[in-house]
């Protein structure tokens, strides 16, 4: 594998040495290039109390394209479907080079506070959150003390 | 083939048609008519077919006349060029209005001005920052910090000197090798006018001359080229890419109407307007919305491909081996029409009854079922004679084949010259210009709201059917080169073709 760019280096020193509140994500010790990460439920959110385990992986041509991210831990959202596949702008066509992980990872988290059901991934539950929000925000709610809170 | 015809029927016209024009449109001057070939044939379109060449000499005039006037680089004069469908009469009246809005809105600059300037309208200011920027919307950093100063690229995070820095009117600060590969990777994806600035949010656009200074490698930079002309090319509002495969004819009209533009290199026919197949009388938005429900509907439609149907009278298997809708039993020898199966001895009379569809009068208080059974068999109907059309055309150029054939042997009998059958080329030429004229009315009339002016164009659709079958069916059988019979008959099939076109092509140029 090809040495790992400065600029790579650079973030995840500054991820270590000053993270974001709610967030974690520790590099992995056989490919710094991979990320385990760690996002809290924002407070006042359907997803409050919850632990979500996310991946994020830097392709090759990073950071002329965007960042890989996925979450691992089932989540009820409607731009999050049932593989953990995330419709966010930034990570899309959005992309910016001079965006990071940390930029992408905090709009991660925004995502989880002000879910967007006119532009859903997952069409069953935008669904719902269109129709009857507080049913979905039950649900999320349901999901949330069955995948995500940890014993 | 087609021109020689044309030019007949033109001059043909000019001396009969002012009875025809009269019939319809009373009130009108004829002798307009008769002066400006554009009122005289409702298809005459004035067009040209240029190369690449051609069109890189219009572009780059019109470029080079912009930085005259306003003393910028090319490569900016580009981007608002392409920015205004290559009016430079409207990008100079803007940048007199209000110079910093039109740098603005081109994406030249950033909306709020923070980075070097005060917002400014005065055309003088506005024109003092680009000489600040170098005329051409990009700096080296060099000029805002020393140049022995190190600084840290945001994209790679590494520390240069000022110099190897680079950024756009906003201000957005990216070294020199970040740029590149970020330039590549954008061309790579076919992007090339529309590359915006590195910096999240922010909607500024590279100009052409940022991109060609950092990028070097050959095959990107002509990438970059290729893609940048095509956006040109496009934005401009008299320029068509020819549709033909791997023709590089560009043509140019500065009458934007869905006219037939023949392209003289590879000699593809197509609507100017939306560069789909040419589909006179029909209207691009309605010919579009047909050909997506053909498409969709393909399924259901699909049992009418049939090429055989069985003679009415004696009920022996037929099949369908010329263009021509008037067929002969070859086994009982009863005359009938193909579409709808009935006599065709009446069916001169009552060919009307034949293109046209018969609404149910009572159909708005029927059940929803009945009302789409009822939708289905009118799309049917038209989409039935449609394709019927659009298949007459592919069995009559087999005809052509065969007649070449026919008259071959004839002249080495000794009957007749080469010359003499020529005409019968010709006929069979607008007999193929006048069926795809009649395969287009069939989604006008299929869109039409019922009333007076559906009956008149049912009613000179009908007509135009009924002496191109005609034509078609002497065509077949042309065994001599007496050519009064078969011109007459092609003079009445084009008359009603140019008054159908006439009254119902949209002409709205
Ligand atoms: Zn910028
Ligand atoms: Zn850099
Ligand atoms: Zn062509
Ligand atoms: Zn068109
Ligand atoms: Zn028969
Ligand atoms: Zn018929």
């Amino acid at each position: 594998m090809s040495s790992l760019p400065r600029r790579i280096i650079k973030e995840t020193q500054r991820l270590m040495q000053e993270p974001v509140p709610g967030i974690n994500a520790i590099p992995d010790e056989n490919n710094a290039r991979y990320f385990h990460v760690i996002v809290t439920g924002p407070n006042d959110s359907p997803f409050e109390g919850g632990v979500f385990k996310l991946e994020l992986f830097l392709p090759e041509d990073y950071p002329m394209s965007a960042p890989k991210v996925r979450f691992i831990t089932k989540i009820y959202h409607p731009n999050i479907d049932r593989l953990g596949r995330i419709c966010l702008d930034v990570l899309k066509d959005k992309w910016s080079p001079a965006l990071q992980i940390r930029t992408i990872l905090l709009s991660i988290q925004a995502l989880l506070s002000a879910p967007n059901p006119d532009d859903p991934l997952a069409n069953d539950v935008a669904e719902l959150w269109k129709v009857n929000e507080a049913e979905a925000i039950r649900n999320a709610r349901e999901w949330t003390q069955k995948y995500a809170v940890e014993d | 083939m087609d021109s020689d015809i044309e030019m007949d029927m033109e001059s043909d016209n000019d001396g009969e048609y002012d009875d025809d024009y009269d019939y319809y449109n009373t009130g009108e001057d004829c002798d307009v008519e008769r002066l400006d070939p554009k009122r005289a044939d409702p298809e005459y379109f004035e067009y040209e077919c240029l190369t690449v060449e051609d069109i890189e000499k219009l572009l780059n005039e019109r470029v080079e006349k912009l930085n005259t006037i306003l003393q910028i680089t090319p490569s900016l004069a580009k981007v608002l060029l392409l920015e205004h469908q290559w009016n430079n009469v409207a990008v100079v009246e803007k940048y007199r209005q209000d110079a910093n809005a039109l740098l603005v809105t081109a994406r030249i600059k950033p909306p709020s001005v923070a980075v070097t300037d005060t917002a400014s309208t005065s055309a003088a200011a506005a024109s003092a920052q680009l000489l600040r920027l170098g005329s051409s919307g990009y700096k080296t950093t060099a000029s805002a910090t020393p140049q022995y100063r190190s600084q840290m690229c945001p994209v790679c995070a590494s520390s240069q000197l000022g110099d190897k820095f680079y950024s756009l009117a906003c201000g957005h600060s990216f070294c020199k090798d970040c740029w590149t590969i970020y330039f590549e990777t954008q061309i790579f994806q076919g992007i090339s006018t529309q590359i915006g600035c590195m910096a999240q949010m922010c909607n500024v656009r590279v100009p052409e001359d940022l991109v060609l200074t950092l990028v070097t490698r050959p095959v990107m930079r002509d990438k970059y080229q290729q893609f940048a002309f095509k956006d040109y090319v496009k934005s401009h509002p008299e320029l068509r890419f020819c549709p033909g495969p791997n023709c590089q004819i560009i043509v140019q009209s500065s009458e934007i109407s869905a006219k037939r533009a023949i392209c003289k290199a590879c000699h593809t026919g197509f609507c100017f307007r939306c560069g789909m197949d040419y589909h006179a009388p029909t209207d691009c938005q309605v010919i579009k919305k047909w050909l997506t429900k053909c498409a969709d509907d393909s399924e259901t439609a699909n049992y009418i491909s049939a090429h055989t149907k069985d003679c009415p009278k004696c009920h022996i298997c037929i099949e369908k081996n010329g263009g021509c809708n008037h067929m002969q039993c070859f086994n009982c020898k009863h005359d009938f029409c193909w579409m709808c199966l009935g006599d065709w001895k009446t069916h001169g009379s009552e060919y009307y009854e034949c293109s046209r569809y018969k609404d149910n009068p009572n159909i708005a208080n029927e059940s929803v079922h009945v009302q789409a059974r009822e939708a289905l068999k009118k799309y049917l109907h038209y989409y039935e004679r449609w394709e019927n059309h659009s298949k007459s055309l592919k069995l009559e150029q087999q005809t052509i084949d065969r007649l070449r054939q026919r008259i071959n042997s004839k002249v080495m009998n000794g009957s007749g010259t080469w010359i003499d059958w020529q005409y019968l080329f010709n006929a069979a030429a607008l007999l193929a210009k006048c069926r795809y004229t009649l395969q287009y009315t069939y989604p006008y009339a299929y869109y039409m709201e019922a009333g007076s002016r559906k009956n008149l164009f049912e009613y000179q659709q009908a007509q135009l059917e009924a002496e191109i079958e005609n034509l078609s069916w002497k065509i077949e059988r042309a065994e001599t080169t007496d050519l009064g019979d078969l011109e007459n008959q092609m003079d009445i099939a084009e008359k009603r073709r140019t008054t159908l076109l006439k009254d119902f092509f949209p002409v709205d140029a």
